[in-house]
């Protein structure tokens, strides 16, 4: 099966999702999401709701955790990648990635440099 | 120019301030009043909350509790979408095409049976269409707000039941409020019970978050389950905008 394509957002929870490995839930997406979009500000709320997009369109799979006493002894939801989840994020690597080339040919190798610095900066 | 603190320097500074920040929030966190505080916001936010995200929701929330402002500010951006997120996944645009079919046919014939004086009245028609609109909203937010799972068909007709109630609430303020376009009581009396029943039957032939593919229809509507194209959202919308429009035009004709 296809994965349909994704929007910025959806890109941004399931990097999230993949980066977060066994400690995917509400919050800890929501921090790895806000740091992704930085510097947007991103609500709880957008991130529930892109979530159970993502679950309904097969991308990721959910399940709840055992109770935790720093959470009022509430369960977590956890989620994580499914294969079609994986397909569509390097879908859109990929996309990322011809159209950077395409910025960078078209731009010169001078600007592609000094944004690679950038990026370097910004990752410490 | 002055070399800055090292790597491992700026990893240890930054170590010891989660450490300071992550006590002083455990030693806020044990004190009486934060938990009161914290218990008052909770019970509010846990009523709005649809049960199937109740235990996920509350949980993230009171992980990022730092104080009342802040904990209403999150829940008021949060729970709206959160019941939008779950009126999405609960509500089936065949199905309601099916109850709106249901409770506006129940309204009609009530009218029809006292006389169709309604129906010849000026946005007579229209006029039966807002019970139907308020009790949709009614079944739509009971499917967002009932527990996930198998549900009983007693437990199916609750749907019908608050979304008519809510349509006849309406009425009454209508009535109240001197508008003219509330219905006559008969009306609305016989077009509710009519709509209990035949809504109800609707629900229970095709129990909602089962699509159209249940085990209680008949075995013939089984087969042909395969060949069933899904029907798209827009063409839901379009259809009910082009139906209201139509009868716009038909009452401005008039």
């Amino acid at each position: 099966m296809r994965p349909d394509s994704l929007g910025q957002f959806e890109q941004l929870v399931l990097t999230a999702i993949l980066a977060l490995h066994d400690d995917a839930y509400g919050v800890t997406i929501h921090s790895k999401v806000q740091e992704l979009a930085q510097p947007k500000a991103v609500s709880l709320g957008a991130v529930y709701v892109t979530l159970d997009r993502l679950e309904d369109k097969g991308l990721v799979a959910s399940w709840l955790s055992d109770p935790t006493p720093e959470r009022g002894g509430r369960a977590k939801r956890c989620y994580r990648l499914e294969a079609l989840g994986e397909r569509a994020l390097q879908e859109s690597a990929l996309t990322a990635k011809r159209i950077w080339d395409v910025i960078a040919q078209t731009w010169g190798k001078d600007w592609a440099r000094e944004w690679g610095k950038r990026w370097r900066k910004e990752a410490g | 120019m002055h070399p800055g603190p090292s790597k491992a320097q700026r990893g240890a500074s930054s170590r010891a301030a989660i450490q300071d920040s992550n006590s002083a929030d455990l030693k806020r966190r044990g004190s009486p009043r934060f938990a009161r505080d914290l218990k008052a916001a909770e019970a509010i936010v846990a009523i709005l909350l649809p049960p199937a995200c109740r235990e996920e929701v509350l949980g993230d929330l009171h992980q990022r509790y730092r104080s009342p402002l802040q904990y209403g500010l999150e829940a008021l951006q949060t729970v709206p979408l959160v019941i939008i997120s779950r009126i999405r996944r609960t509500a089936d645009p065949q199905l309601l095409l099916l109850q709106i079919l249901a409770l506006f046919v129940s309204f009609f014939g009530a009218a029809w049976l006292a006389g169709g004086a309604l129906l010849r009245a000026p946005w007579g028609p229209l006029r039966l269409a807002i019970p139907v609109a308020v009790a949709l909203v009614g079944l739509i937010l009971e499917d967002a707000y009932a527990k996930p799972g198998w549900r009983a068909p007693r437990k199916l007709t609750r749907g019908p039941v608050i979304g008519l109630g809510l349509a006849l609430l309406w009425q009454g303020m209508l009535w109240a409020l001197h508008s003219d376009f509330v219905l006559p009581r008969w009306i609305m009396l016989y077009g509710c019970a009519m709509g209990l029943l035949l809504s109800s039957a609707v629900r229970i032939l095709f129990p909602p978050g089962h699509q159209l593919q249940g085990v209680n229809i008949p075995a013939s509507w089984l087969k042909q389950a395969g060949d069933c194209v899904e029907f798209p959202k827009g063409w839901l919308v379009t259809l009910l905008i082009v139906l209201l429009v139509l009868s716009i035009a038909y009452q401005a004709w008039k």
